[in-house]
């Protein structure tokens, strides 16, 4: 008989908060990724500091490479967080606001060529003329580069990411991303996004978590979280902004998204929908109309050519998911 | 009723366009008070030392110090303020960084012990210190067997001390731990720091400017200790002391040259330890860099 080699990253938790407990159970093998998208204050960030090991469980046990990072087993004493091998990049921003911006990226490399390793990494983060600069002579994106850089210059397994590009400009978020990627992948990392950014979370992880009020709802493919979403719940977190009754099953609705509705009538497509316009008002490149259905559920959608308010119009929403009331 | 100046007219009057003009000469007004306010507090503040300086000479610095044996209350002041001082950071600076970290069971009571002395009068303090280390005490026989006596010893004189001054260490010790963010300390450790590691690279560095002063603050305390160091060590003569013997036998002009000295040697410390708490928070908070 062989032994069943342990995952990589093994949670199973509760965590007692004051607003509202928090759980989760899921596994990630090395290379895996996987993005935690929710609302504020839905418990994403203590998810990320219970699987560090920082906070106490009120049940259930973290496990990296087989070895407890946190909850009470008996004989089994915890991993000291020194050996845990899991690096965190926390929301807010927590530097070392005495030492340099070249200290902190440096704080963790435990290796013969530390200065070398460091030197390339802000180079890669765009921070070498910021080398000798303290944290609180800098900006919010630049904080947070040094944090992501603290973290991918320490030797981890395990990657926990809170929100770590929020404040960094649109422009060099796609080329950060990809050196965190690339980081974890050089060495076998598993690694744990959370956001309430829904675009950022599909951008990092092809895996998708939705969590709300501290329980993980739905765990899926990117997109497929996003097309097929179980719960009413799910689909207003992923962007369903409207849900009219369906005709055939009346205790299920159609959630319209925004972006997945054409129109005219294309019954090949979707479903056909009639309604009044009530506004019109641009939306990037593109417009967005408030809509009134017949039934009087209102919803919005992002068109190219906009609809005047105040006309009747027919959209066809691309084969809506049905979900409960 | 217009309380602005014409557009026109800003360069030359400086007004802002819709900041009344009213606000403008209350907000004058308050400045100029609150500078009045501080250059009172200042010179009352100051005027002790100045007169200090005023009414002293070189002929009674030299009558007073000059003697063999007169500076013999210095030495044995500064001797027992830093064998006390070093007690306070031995036992007090744990102390400070288990309450701040909210690491210690009761700590609420915990905190009430510390502050005790601080508002218990000395001279009480000296009075229960006879009691607790005198040699009718129960401490006082148990370190009566390791030949220590509680009352007018070099000993004496170092716990009359500690007692006055280690509740403003602590206290300043445990406000300066609770300032640093135990989230950054945390990292340092997932980053590979052993606990005491971490306390010296991150905590102990970031909480340095508030321990210094508060370590500033308790040895000035320590060197001026006097109502529980009269009670309890009469002898050796410390500074204070000398400078209370020295106004009861010859006055005013006789006591001031020792005055003189104990500010010369409490002093210093203080000043350093405040000048590079500035300098040093200023580099933390970005406003120089290195």
């Amino acid at each position: 008989m062989t032994a069943v080699s342990p995952r990589l990253l093994e949670v199973d938790l509760e965590v007692e908060r004051r607003q509202v407990n928090v759980a989760a159970c899921f596994a990630l093998e090395a290379g895996d990724r996987l993005a935690i998208f929710g609302t504020s204050g839905a418990g994403k960030t203590t998810i990320l500091e219970s699987i560090a090991g920082l906070t106490r469980l009120k049940r259930g046990a973290i496990r990296v490479d087989g070895q407890l990072v946190a909850g009470k087993v008996k004989g089994e004493p915890a991993l000291q967080p020194r050996h845990r091998q899991v690096a965190l990049v926390r929301q807010p921003t927590t530097l070392f606001p005495h030492l340099t911006v070249e200290q902190n990226v440096g704080y963790g490399v435990r290796h013969s060529s530390p200065r070398e390793k460091v030197a390339e990494l802000l180079e890669r983060l765009g921070l070498t003329v910021l080398a000798r600069a303290r944290g609180a002579a800098l900006s919010g994106g630049q904080r947070q580069r040094v944090a992501l850089g603290r973290a991918l210059a320490s030797s981890f397994r395990v990657l926990l990411l809170d929100e770590p590009l929020s404040a960094v400009d649109v422009a060099a978020r796609a080329s950060l991303r990809q050196l965190t990627i690339e980081a974890s992948a050089d060495r076998g990392a598993a690694g744990i996004l959370v956001t309430h950014d829904l675009t950022e979370a599909q951008a990092y992880s092809d895996r998708l978590g939705i969590f709300d009020s501290g329980q993980l709802l739905q765990m899926g493919g990117s997109l497929e979280v996003v097309l097929s979403p179980a719960s009413r719940r799910v689909a207003e977190l992923v962007g369903y902004g409207g849900f009219v009754r369906s005709e055939l099953r009346t205790d299920r609705f159609y959630a319209i998204h925004p972006d997945r509705v054409l129109p005219g009538a294309l019954f090949d497509r979707g479903v056909v929908l009639k309604g009044s316009v009530l506004s019109t008002r641009p939306y990037g490149a593109r417009y967005e109309c408030t809509v009134a259905e017949r039934s009087g559920e209102q919803f919005t959608v992002h068109l190219d050519s906009p609809f005047v308010a105040g006309v009747e119009c027919t959209i066809t929403a691309i084969e809506p998911p049905l979900v409960e009331g | 009723m217009r309380t602005t100046a014409p557009a026109g007219n800003l360069a030359s009057t400086g007004v802002v366009p819709g900041f009344p003009v009213a606000g403008r000469v209350a907000a004058r007004t308050s400045t100029c008070l609150a500078l009045a306010a501080a250059l009172v507090i200042w010179l009352a503040l100051l005027g002790p030392f100045a007169v200090l300086i005023q009414h002293l000479s070189f002929h009674s610095i030299r009558a007073a110090l000059g003697p063999p044996g007169a500076l013999d209350p210095l030495w044995v002041s500064l001797g027992a303020s830093a064998i006390a001082l070093g007690a306070m950071m031995a036992f007090g600076t744990p102390l400070a960084y288990l309450l701040a970290r909210g690491r210690l069971p009761l700590a609420r009571l915990v905190e009430l012990g510390i502050m005790l002395p601080l508002m218990m009068p000395p001279l009480v303090i000296g009075l229960l210190l006879i009691f607790l280390i005198g040699p009718e005490g129960t401490l006082g026989n148990l370190l009566a067997d390791i030949h220590l006596t509680g009352v007018n010893t070099f000993f004496a004189l170092v716990v009359a001390e500690f007692y006055e001054a280690a509740p403003f260490y602590v206290l300043g010790a445990y406000a300066a731990f609770a300032s640093v963010d135990p989230r950054i300390e945390q990292d340092a450790t997932l980053l590979g720091d052993r606990p005491l590691q971490a306390f010296r690279r991150i905590t102990l560095p970031l909480a340095a400017p508030g321990l210094a002063t508060g370590l500033a603050t308790a040895w000035a305390r320590a060197m001026g200790a006097f109502g529980a160091v009269i009670i309890v060590a009469y002898y050796p003569r410390g500074l204070p002391n000398q400078i209370f013997i020295a106004f009861q036998e010859f006055g005013l002009q006789g006591a001031l040259p020792f005055a003189l000295l104990l500010v010369v040697a409490a002093l210093p410390l203080p000043v350093l330890a405040y000048l590079w708490s500035a300098r040093n928070r200023a580099r933390v908070a970005g406003i120089e860099t290195e």
